[in-house]
């Protein structure tokens, strides 16, 4: 390594080196709010030709780079000394609970393991006067070492992923204000506002924030292992994550310094891992070659996503993603209710003796939880302080019955990537379950009776599986060859929702379906809802909804200088592209009549929301939905 | 006319399935111009022009997308078209390639891979090379320049 390198020029100062030896620590969280970098979308202005050749050479199988990442900032003789180590993206699994991270080793992957010896390291970050710490290291020495009480103090923010690019009228972020640190609402569609117990006293702070310090370590800890530095990186997201969720993770990540090559749902990183094996079984004359159809099904602590995936030459087709938000942390509140009934009332408000009181119902009905998928009965006793006491016997027919609506979340999205994919349960070959929920015996329970099969797949690793995935994605975006062939892999992924556009009032018109194979490129024609209407509202959705306001909004623009004419007459085409690296593009412009007096098409890359879309997507519909609309032209009306 | 649209490439317009009208149809690709590839001089590549116009760029039918004859079956064709994901996938492609290459290739596969769509495509195939045959009959020598490019007219107007 050159000396003086420092891997977090950003964040710490010019005069501190980088030793591989020692945790670095952060020492002024302050300075992370300040190092925002500037987002970029092209080669930066300034950039030879020549450095921009050699750059786009170095990346040659790279995303367009989103954000500038804070090494690239470094200008002098970036160039010059080309990196002697292979570039190679690193793999990370952001867990609700929990976080891994593993790396290409040049024959396999190999998750990391920190200074505690976990592969899976709790995700959090500790706010202690004006130091902070992430469950990387988990307070590094033994005799800080944060324990769960720590953790659960109100010092400590976690859940980020669960609150990241949520807006405060999302029940998700609602059903967040039982953690112990302060999670304040408004209900109006802004960003919630989250704090941190410091010395006594509530210190705001951003989920992006968190998980940039959190990512932060953890590239510590990989530049540690493999005594180089990292840049870039392949993050699995669950599912349900919106695009503007996506938009939150990469600019975390470029918070920390990574850059995101690729954003991997979670199953379809489980599918990539699934197609290697299968491969290496053909390759040792153990398998047929034959497509295999896989059901995947993922359940961590905050979500819950279902993909089925047809297998076969290393190649991995996801033929239907669905997910949603239940995962443990709500079979956890269900469980916490169940056993304290007056839960929200004795714990409104976060006062210092709620808070301590709340931390002991949640240990103790976490390691219920977790006893009882051995166990038949568990028994929860406990002291919450203030006289009250609980003391419950609970059951497996208990804990399915108090968490019904969760299995039939689990239950809704495995039908429906059945139904997507159009296959019938026997037409699967392997069920794999991955996850920390899939542990629980009703969901191995459901899943395996839904897709009727007796045992699930063996050689997947429930914990590892989709950091492993994303590690092996790392390599091959990397453009790593491996002699013996065993990179030769490629998942085709698909769209987990609609994409569309606003039209005929306030219907959701999908111009690029669910489950739509990407790269993927679709259009669709629109006409006016007025005569002579001179100017049209393009306004992008996501999701499943039949309304507009359903689903979420990406972004709007309006084409202008549209010819007159009468309504219905003029065609409007609206295009959107989504590239191998899954940024959505948006083409709109005039079709019909043509001519000179059309106005240029505009492209526009989406999302362009950065904030409060809540209550912005109203707003437009009132001030705009009539004069502006479009209507979806009938198809006998198109030639 | 299309001086107005600079920005755009003309393969984005190229790709227009389903909402193909004269007036929007897109200026005929550069590559209608040209005489047919030398591999394609076969039926198929000049009737999938006729039989499905929203794919005309490629100027080829499905089958030559994957590089099938038309009969093969359908583990051919889930060969094929893995085959060719790996060699062309923005992702997985050792050279530089466009996510063109590979949005060609699966709308080829998911036509071939859908029993009625394939069964709807090759009903179409049929049809258009039975009709090129009349035109065949009636005096006009498909391997005649002059002719060719007439025909070409033809099946732009009839778009």
């Amino acid at each position: 390594m050159r000396p003086g390198y420092s891997p977090f020029p950003l964040l710490l100062p010019p005069s501190t080196s980088f030793s591989p030896l020692r945790t670095p620590r952060i020492a002024r969280p302050q300075q992370l709010l300040f190092s925002y970098p500037k987002k970029r979308h092209r080669a930066p202005p300034g950039d030879s030709p020549t450095r921009r050749r050699r750059r786009r050479r170095r990346l040659a199988k790279m995303a367009e780079q989103l954000y500038t990442v804070a090494s690239d900032s470094e200008t002098t003789g970036e160039d010059k000394s080309q990196p002697s180590f292979p570039d190679v993206a690193i793999g990370i699994d952001i867990g609700t609970s929990k976080c891994s991270v593993a790396v290409w080793n040049g024959h396999q992957v190999e998750l990391l393991k920190n200074t505690r010896n976990q592969k899976g390291m709790r995700s959090y970050v500790m706010f202690k006067d004006d130091t902070l710490s992430a469950g990387v290291t988990g307070g590094a020495a033994k005799e800080n070492a944060h324990e769960e009480r720590d953790i659960l103090s109100g010092s400590a923010i976690f859940n980020m992923k669960r609150l990241i690019g949520r807006m405060d009228t999302d029940e998700v972020v609602q059903a967040s204000k039982t953690l112990p640190f302060l999670v304040q609402t408004l209900g109006i569609g802004v960003r919630p506002f989250i704090a941190a117990l410091v010395n006594n006293m509530w210190r705001s702070t951003t989920p992006e924030e968190v998980l940039a310090i959190f990512l932060l370590e953890l590239k510590a800890l990989v530049e540690m292992h493999l005594k180089h530095p990292v840049r870039n990186a392949v993050l699995t997201i669950p599912v349900a994550f919106s695009r503007f969720q996506q938009t939150r993770i990469e600019r975390a990540c470029a918070m920390a310094g990574l850059h995101v090559l690729r954003l991997m749902p979670e199953p379809t990183a489980v599918a990539l891992l699934y197609a290697q094996q299968q491969q290496q079984l053909v390759n040792d004359n153990m398998g047929s070659g034959i497509e295999k159809i896989a059901l995947i099904f993922n359940m961590g602590a905050g979500y819950c996503d279902a993909a089925v995936a047809a297998t076969a030459g290393g190649v991995s087709q996801i033929r239907a993603l669905s997910g949603c938000t239940a995962g443990g942390e709500d079979i956890l509140q269900n469980i916490m209710r169940h056993v304290v009934p007056n839960f929200d009332n004795l714990y409104a408000g976060q006062t210092m003796d709620r808070i301590q009181s709340m931390s002991l119902l949640r240990m103790a009905t976490q390691d219920a939880i977790h006893k009882l998928v051995n166990q038949e009965t568990v028994e929860i006793n406990i002291d919450l302080g203030n006289g009250h006491k609980v003391s419950k016997v609970l059951d497996h027919s208990e804990f399915e019955q108090v968490n019904r609506a969760i299995f039939d979340k689990c239950e809704k999205i495995i039908n429906q990537c059945l139904v997507d994919a159009k296959l019938v349960p026997e037409d699967i070959n392997d069920v794999i379950l991955v996850g920390g929920c899939s542990k629980i015996p009703r969901i191995r329970s459901l899943v395996l009776g839904l897709c009727k099969k007796e045992i699930s797949y063996k050689n997947i690793d429930a914990l590892e599986a989709a950091v492993s995935g994303a590690a092996l994605e790392g390599a091959i975006a990397s453009g790593v060859n491996d002699p013996s062939g065993s990179l030769d892999l490629l998942t085709i992924q698909a769209t987990p929702m609609n994409l569309g556009i606003r039209a005929n009032g306030d219907s959701f018109a999908a111009i690029i379906p669910r489950n739509t194979t990407v790269p993927a490129r679709r259009d669709m024609l629109f006409t006016t809802t007025h005569d002579n209407q001179t100017e049209a509202l393009i306004a992008v959705y996501e999701g499943e909804g039949e309304r507009a306001e359903d689903n979420h909004l990406l972004g709007y623009f309006k084409i202008t200088g549209i010819p007159a004419a009468p309504k219905g007459t003029v065609e409007i085409s609206v295009c959107m592209d989504i590239d191998a690296t899954n940024v959505l593009r948006v083409f709109a412009g005039v079709v019909k009549p043509q001519g000179p007096a059309t106005p240029p098409f505009i492209e526009v890359r989406m999302p362009t929301l950065d904030d409060g879309h809540g209550w912005c997507g109203q707003a437009l519909a009132k001030m705009y939905g009539k004069t502006l609309d479009l209507a979806v032209l009938p198809k006998k009306l198109q030639p | 006319m299309i001086s107005p649209r600079p920005a755009l490439s003309p393969s984005f317009l190229a790709f227009r399935p389903g909402s193909l009208s004269p007036a929007a149809s897109p200026p005929p690709s550069p590559r209608l111009h040209h005489a047919p590839p030398p591999l394609s001089a076969s039926i198929s590549s000049t009737v999938a022009a006729t039989a499905a116009p929203g794919h005309a760029a490629a100027a080829s039918s499905f089958y030559d997308v994957l590089g099938l004859r038309p009969g093969a079956s359908a583990r051919e064709i889930k060969a094929a078209y893995r085959r060719l994901a790996l060699a062309v996938h923005p992702d997985a492609a050792a050279a530089a390639s466009s996510a063109e290459d590979f949005i060609r290739v699966h709308a080829a596969y998911s036509t071939l891979s859908d029993p009625d769509k394939r069964a709807d495509y090759d009903r179409r195939l049929l049809l258009s090379a039975a009709a090129r045959r009349r035109t065949a009959a009636l005096g006009r020598s498909p391997s005649f320049p002059a002719h060719r490019s007439r025909r070409t007219w033809e099946t732009d107007q009839c778009w």
